[in-house]
């Protein structure tokens, strides 16, 4: 352990932080009976000192990003149990439930990916995981959803490919060294399967009308893409840099041009020429959030929770009603600090550098896609903000790649001793596959 | 190491994106959360004041007003009810809402307010002088654009609810001066200008046909003339004055006249000639009329007639009114009305202050002076006993409306008075069973302005 | 808006930049600790030239020409792309990545070669020296 006094100091003010959000509600929210508010305040309270426990068991370098985790994961929880008035019913204990796998979550990513060495060398795994996922998708949901429904709970399996995509792209940067002839071009075959898998899955997406998700993956690939130019002995001119980015335009143009009417009617919406129907969510949001103003409504009192997907699709916008813009604000803050952590923190290893940048693009483009969606900036999708929309899948792999982003402020730098180690390493992606 | 330094580059490059896309977001949902609001069914509106001050709407429903405070502006000010869309409160709702991002719905104090160009005491004293005859007025300054009086008639008091909406008479919840009229003679003028545009003064003024009362045209049409046994051989000065319509019928015909040159003309005043887009006027969000016309053939009868007044022609009485100044400026440029002068936000802090704007040259200054002199004149010749006191230029005019069952009174003119900038339209619906005329009304809205 | 009402909102505001900050702080604190320990994976090493020395603060050090590389020797006897410096438990290995003049440690024509203090690395007509790191 560091620096325990820090520690400390983190913990106690992650407390700080909650108790005053609580005390918001006590004397300026709405609530019908005190015992609810209670009841909150001890779960919330109770996760932070049971997290502050759990986190003496690891030793690490740093522990901000895991206190940043739970400072958002709590806020999250606060949030979702008091809009429209604190209740603690199915969907709050639910979310509480999520909280809760996404911090495991983030042991689990953790684990993984400290000693990139020994995921490096069963990347094979995650490529199978992909295309597992990718079969998932294809035969158990249904007419061309993305949902799995299970009775008691609905999986999202698109959203596992996010974490996936993100390994995949880091795992295949080192074999940038190993070129290969083929008819007279110097071919890195991982970059031709890389390129093969995000066309793939970004397709399957369309098919799959989870149109929301292709920019992630875009973005992440993106990442992965511009890092591998960069990358030592890749030789890669700027003028294969302008025409990567012109085909790219080229494609989404031709995308828009041919995109079937659904998809253009989403595109080019005026929600305010039709406030009941294509553009109800975004106009009730943006009214929300001028009701609000600066400093809320109140916690509950909005009236933003009468309208569909309030907690996940629009859920910046009930926020802002409730609580105000300052504080939806800073709670983007929070979630922007720990995607700016690798910038206090270099990461050692190429490696974790690239994983670093295409979680850091997955949160950042799914954060984008949520607020400036739900604002009438861009064409609204059906993204959640990690961490604080209710949705398990997303709550999960955003738990998985923050812990991915702690491994890597502290990674293990061991030799791989191929034969004795392989047997229990075939776990690893195998849990990874279960986790999914 | 250096590639460590790419990925940190990368990570600033997606957060520098989002921050900047975030602070778009924060400004922009600064400047328009009143219009979100807007949208909202929440509201705390402020008042609409008239130039001196006096109440035209009461958002707040606090004061008390005599019986019938609001009946004569009724419609042009509207109200927040939903039932009249095209009225100054509806369209500008919210800069009236008291509400601003910072400080959220203010419900006492709030400080938001319309200030109108509109004199209240003016637009009273017309809207009786019409006692109980319908029609519409309509009065600017030239020089400012400032709407003085906009009255129209039959009119509601919103303050007494709807419950009568359904027994209320056609055209109750409508300006009707923001309404296309069949204009009657006063058309001429745009019929004047034309020929001025075209031939010149010179050449305009030696032109004369004879009238007999009645004109057959070359497609065999006949234009009646009001009077039955003829006024005569004319020039272009008397004709205006006698408003003779055999004597524009046969103008349209001259050759020195060709239609496609008229028809340029009459686009360039704004007219939608034949199948042309109409085009409407915004006057601080509400949507007004401009003015539309059939013109097909130099011979042909409803050409002719719409260069006249009649047939397909219709104009709105604010259109009629903005040429009057396009004359009295002696530029042939309009000015714009508004009826906003100013508007103050939430915490009283003036915003949106009116500026006098003009439209492009509609027609040479040369052909002002000229129109206006011939305006001038037909004013000092024949309305010095009825208009007694003020040196106006007028062009009356008479329309048939619902297939010459009813005949509308109109009068359109300026007061060539420095002091008193004013141009004016005024309109009598069924001009048979009303004892009062249109000058009688031009009397009492000079009385009023010029007091 | 009340006055307590607005002071709650700023108290809970107040609150949470508070935590956002000691954590940010927390955060430079650690980053020390972090030093410490890179110092103890690295075995705490640099290469040094002649004139300068070069800190190996990352599990992979490219030596070349190239102006992508960490430590860039502009000699036209180095390949652009020459050596690779990785470290594993505190071991560092240099490889030769495909150089035209080889990689020479302590003399000798190599591969790869675990490095131990004070070799003495060859790249073309450049000498490198591997040694514990000196404080400025």
């Amino acid at each position: 352990m560091s620096n325990p006094v820090s520690f400390i100091f983190s913990g106690l003010f992650v407390i700080l932080a909650h108790g005053a959000m609580l005390m918001n509600i006590f004397f300026n929210g709405n609530y019908k009976n005190t015992g609810d508010l209670a009841l909150l305040a001890a779960v919330v309270i109770g996760l932070d000192i049971l997290f502050y426990i759990i986190m003496l068991f690891w030793k690490q370098n740093t522990y901000t990003v895991d206190f940043m985790l739970i400072l958002i994961l709590n806020m999250s929880t606060i949030f979702q149990a008091s809009f429209g008035g604190v209740h603690m019913d199915k969907d709050v204990i639910k979310h509480i439930i999520t909280c809760i796998a996404a911090i495991a979550a983030s042991r689990l990513g953790f684990w993984l990916v400290r000693d990139y060495r020994r995921i490096q060398n069963r990347r094979a795994y995650i490529w199978a995981g992909i295309g597992f996922l990718m079969l998932v998708i294809l035969v158990c949901c249904g007419r061309r959803s993305i949902w799995i429904d299970l009775g008691f709970i609905t999986i999202q399996p698109s959203e596992f490919i996010k974490p996936l995509l993100v390994l995949a792209c880091a795992t295949s940067i080192n074999e940038q060294q190993h070129k290969h002839k083929f008819l007279s071009f110097n071919i890195v075959w991982e970059n031709v399967i890389l390129f093969g898998v995000v066309a793939a899955v970004c397709l399957f997406q369309w098919w799959c009308r989870d149109l929301g998700s292709i920019p992630t993956f875009a973005a992440i690939y993106a990442s992965g893409f511009l890092l591998r130019i960069c990358y030592p002995k890749t030789k890669f001119s700027k003028k294969t840099l302008i025409a990567a980015i012109s085909a790219v335009v080229l494609i989404c143009g031709v995308g828009i041009y041919f995109a079937p009417d659904y998809v253009r009617a989403r595109l080019f919406v005026d929600v305010w020429s039709d406030t009941n129907g294509d553009g109800y969510q975004q106009s009730q949001a943006l009214i929300g959030i001028a009701n609000g103003g600066w400093f809320g409504k109140g916690p509950g009192f909005g009236f933003l929770h009468n309208v569909f997907a309030h907690e996940n699709d629009i859920v910046f916008a009930t926020i802002s009603e409730e609580w105000g813009l300052l504080y939806a604000l800073m709670m983007t803050v929070v979630l922007l600090f720990i995607c700016s952590s690798p910038l206090i923190f270099p990461p050692r290893s190429y490696f974790h550098g690239t994983m670093c940048a295409g979680i850091c693009a997955a949160i950042t483009v799914q954060m984008a896609l949520n607020i400036f969606g739900s604002c009438n900036l861009i064409p609204f999708t059906g993204v959640t903000i990690p961490f604080i929309s209710a949705g398990g899948s997303s709550m999960v792999t955003s738990g998985l790649m923050v812990g991915m982003l702690i491994a890597a402020q502290n990674p293990v730098f061991t030799k791989v001793k191929k034969k004795k180690k392989q047997g229990n390493s075939l776990l690893s992606p195998l849990k990874q596959r279960r986790s999914a | 190491m250096k590639s460590i330094r790419r990925c940190q580059s990368i990570i600033t490059l997606f957060l520098v994106i989002f921050i900047a896309g975030m602070s778009v977001l924060v400004i922009k949902i600064n400047r328009e959360a009143p219009f979100y609001m807007m949208h909202s069914d929440k509201h705390e509106l402020g008042m609409v004041y008239d130039r001196s001050g006096d109440v035209l709407f009461d958002g707040l429903h606090k004061g008390t007003y005599e019986d019938n405070h609001f009946l004569d502006i009724g419609n042009l000010i509207g109200d927040d009810s939903g039932q009249m869309e095209n009225t100054l409160v509806a369209q500008n709702i919210d800069k009236l809402n008291n509400y601003s991002f910072s400080a959220g719905l203010v419900r006492e104090g709030g400080k938001a307010a319309i200030y109108t160009t509109l004199n209240h005491a003016a637009n009273r004293a017309v809207y009786d002088a019409y006692m109980g005859a319908k029609g519409c007025t309509v009065a600017y300054n030239y020089k400012t654009g400032e709407i003085l009086v906009c009255t129209s008639l039959p009119s509601i008091d919103f303050t007494k609810g709807y419950e009568n909406i359904g027994s209320l008479e056609s055209g109750t919840l409508l300006s009707k001066a923001m309404c296309g009229t069949v204009p009657g003679s006063t058309q001429k003028v745009s019929t004047v200008i034309s020929a001025l545009e075209i031939m010149g003064p010179d050449l305009l003024f030696s032109k004369s046909y004879n009238c007999t009362g009645q004109y057959t045209n070359a497609t065999g049409g006949t234009i009646d003339c009001h009077q039955s046994w003829g006024h005569g051989v004319q020039n272009i000065q008397q004709a205006v004055e006698n408003s003779c319509n055999p004597f524009f019928a046969q103008l349209v015909e001259d050759p020195d006249m060709p239609l496609e040159r008229i028809i340029e003309i009459y686009r360039k005043l704004g007219y939608a000639v034949n199948d042309d887009k109409p085009q409407f006027l915004d006057i601080d969000g509400i949507q007004c009329d401009r003015a539309s016309t059939t013109l097909t053939n130099s011979s042909d009868f409803t050409t002719q007639w719409g260069c006249i007044g009649q047939g397909d022609t219709l104009v709105s009485p604010v259109q009629l009114m903005m040429w009057q100044s396009a004359i009295a400026n002696g530029t042939g440029k309009m000015t714009i009305p508004h009826l906003i002068h100013h508007v103050t936000n939430v915490y009283g802090d003036t915003c949106d202050c009116a500026v006098t704007k003009y439209s492009d040259e509609l027609f040479s200054p040369s052909t002002a002076e000229t129109v206006k002199r011939i305006l001038l004149t037909n004013g000092a010749n024949h309305y010095t006993w009825s208009i007694p006191n003020y040196v106006v230029g007028v062009k009356s005019g008479t329309a048939q409306v619902m297939d010459g069952q009813e005949e509308n009174s109109l009068l359109v003119g300026f007061l060539n008075d420095e002091q008193h900038p004013i141009a004016f339209c005024i309109l009598i619906e069924n001009k048979f069973t009303t004892g009062v005329t249109t000058e009688q009304i031009a009397v009492t809205l000079l009385n009023a302005l010029c007091q | 808006m009340d006055t307590d009402k607005l002071l709650l909102c700023a108290i809970s505001a107040a609150a949470l930049d508070l935590c956002i900050l000691v954590l940010i702080i927390a955060s430079y604190c650690e980053k020390r600790s972090d030093k410490k320990r890179w110092r103890s994976v690295s075995a705490d090493m640099e290469i040094a030239d002649a004139n300068r020395s070069f800190p190996l603060s990352c599990d992979e050090i490219l030596i070349g020409r190239h102006a992508s590389a960490d430590i860039r020797l502009a000699d036209l006897s180095v390949s652009r792309y020459h050596a690779m410096l990785t470290v594993a438990d505190g071991v560092w290995t240099i490889t030769d990545i495909g150089s035209k003049s080889g990689v020479y440690v302590n003399g000798s024509l190599v591969r790869e070669r675990r490095l131990h203090e004070n070799d003495v690395i060859t790249l073309g007509s450049k000498r490198l020296l591997f040694r514990k790191r000196r404080d400025k």
